[in-house]
């Protein structure tokens, strides 16, 4: 899966708009980074990624671009 | 794992009960405002939820099912030998709830009773226990049932709009001429305790004014260490490693192919969960079933409640090959694979309230 593609399915996750995040934006900057965005990002990640991501590695993160580096060699 | 095989035991019937007395999402706006209920109810796929009356509680909503079973199925009192409840909600510190419940049901002094204090695993370890002290003969009621309603606090939205309130019975007895069996596998994984618990309130960390009190916690939330916790990352996390490989063992324990399961009836933690768990366990959409949307996580009493509701009129008629999986708190779990019917399948039975001394033989009020 290419950066960009993980990217959109951020963006449905956050329910934002189309292209809307880059990767530079803070988590605390979300409206939709909670407890049921952190569940759907580990169900995402398992389905797409066969990664089952630890919930302590997530709350370690604090921009996009950590949660996509969650994922590392992953994403192309 | 642990587990292994029982033979020689048929479930005779299964009944379900819930509180006449419940809690929607519009209940929930009022609390939490209406687009973040919302978004909730999407996620967890509740849309109301049986939520239990003070005073009412699990071991009543057990009591009113057990007495219609015994009735319809004709049991004599005389004639059960061991009776078991499973809850997290007892009556009481001690006596054990289930010896209350021998009294409430007249059941005879040849009859062994105790509780177990397992959640959303406790259903299958409870078919665990009873069938495999059934095998020798005899007859036995299992009660399982909780009201997590009454220890969670209403300002904590990752767990007051998701519970709701059930008891069930179930009857087994020792059928020697039957040829069915049930296939178990059993585990515990305790490092996962802290992460679904109520905390302080019990003899570790005894009740106080200080552990009573509602403070503010993660997400806006407030809740007491003396009202349930949970982790729902940790607990997500937990179910998808440990549930479609549970599924899979029990399937290669009785030797069936997935696509000969008539249904998965798993505990029903939530409807994105559920999802989630059959998409990665390859479980057929058709033979899934889904039953929380007018309950809600019923807890230890979600899989015979989602039994009663979608699949009474089919175990009522014909023998079903069913998988049952228990996931949660412990962590626990327990998956079994048996065939089971035709058995006796009363509707949901809803409860109204209880008459008179709880302590005494104790009239409940039930609507059918």
């Amino acid at each position: 899966m290419g950066k960009n593609q993980f990217l959109l399915s951020l963006d449905e996750l956050f329910e934002l708009e189309p292209g809307a995040l880059t990767g530079s934006e803070t988590l605390d900057s979300l409206d939709g980074w909670d407890s049921l965005a952190v569940i759907s990002l580990m169900a995402l990640v398992d389905e797409q990624f066969g990664i089952s991501l630890q919930p302590r590695q997530i709350a370690e993160c604090t921009t996009i671009a950590d949660l996509m580096g969650l994922v590392g060699d992953r994403i192309t | 794992m642990a587990g292994g095989t029982v033979s020689g035991v048929r479930i005779a019937g299964i009944a379900s009960a819930v509180p006449n007395s419940w809690r929607t999402t519009a209940d929930d706006a009022v609390t939490f405002g209406e687009a973040e209920s919302a978004k909730i109810s999407q996620k967890t796929g509740v849309r109301r939820r049986c939520v239990a009356a003070d005073g009412l509680l699990a071991s009543d909503l057990c009591f009113a099912a057990a007495a219609r079973l015994m009735q319809d199925l004709n049991w004599t009192r005389e004639s059960i030998r061991t009776l078991i409840f499973v809850t997290q909600t007892p009556d009481y510190v001690l006596p054990a709830t289930s010896c209350v419940l021998h009294h409430r049901l007249g059941l005879s002094q040849e009859c062994a009773a105790f509780d177990v204090n397992l959640g959303c695993s406790g259903y299958v370890y409870g078919l665990w226990v009873t069938s495999r002290l059934v095998m020798g003969g005899g007859r036995a009621l299992l009660l399982v049932g909780d009201t997590i309603n009454r220890i969670v606090s209403p300002e904590d939205r990752s767990v007051a709009t998701l519970f709701g309130d059930a008891g069930s019975a179930t009857a087994l007895e020792a059928d020697p001429g039957t040829s069915t069996t049930m296939h178990f596998q059993l585990g515990t994984d305790g490092s996962g305790h802290k992460h679904l618990m109520v905390p302080a309130g019990g003899l570790r960390r005894p009740h106080s004014e200080e552990n009573s009190r509602r403070t503010p916690r993660e997400g806006g939330n407030s809740r007491s260490d003396e009202d349930l916790f949970m982790n729902g990352a940790e607990v997500f996390s937990f179910s998808m490693n440990k549930v479609p490989g549970l599924i899979t063992s029990v399937l290669d324990e009785a030797e069936w192919a997935l696509e000969t399961v008539d249904a998965f009836v798993l505990h029903q933690p939530s409807r994105f969960m559920l999802e989630h768990l059959a998409r990665r366990a390859k479980l057929p959409r058709s033979r899934f079933v889904i039953a929380l949307e007018d309950y809600g996580n019923t807890s230890s009493a979600s899989i015979p409640l989602a039994m009663t509701t979608s699949l009474a009129d089919r175990l009522a008629n014909s023998e079903l090959r069913l998988v049952l999986t228990g996931f949660g708190v412990g962590f626990s779990w327990a998956s079994v694979a048996l065939n089971c019917g035709p058995l006796l399948m009363p509707p949901v039975i809803v409860v109204d309230g209880v008459d008179g001394d709880l302590a005494s033989d104790s009239t409940l009020k039930v609507q059918v």
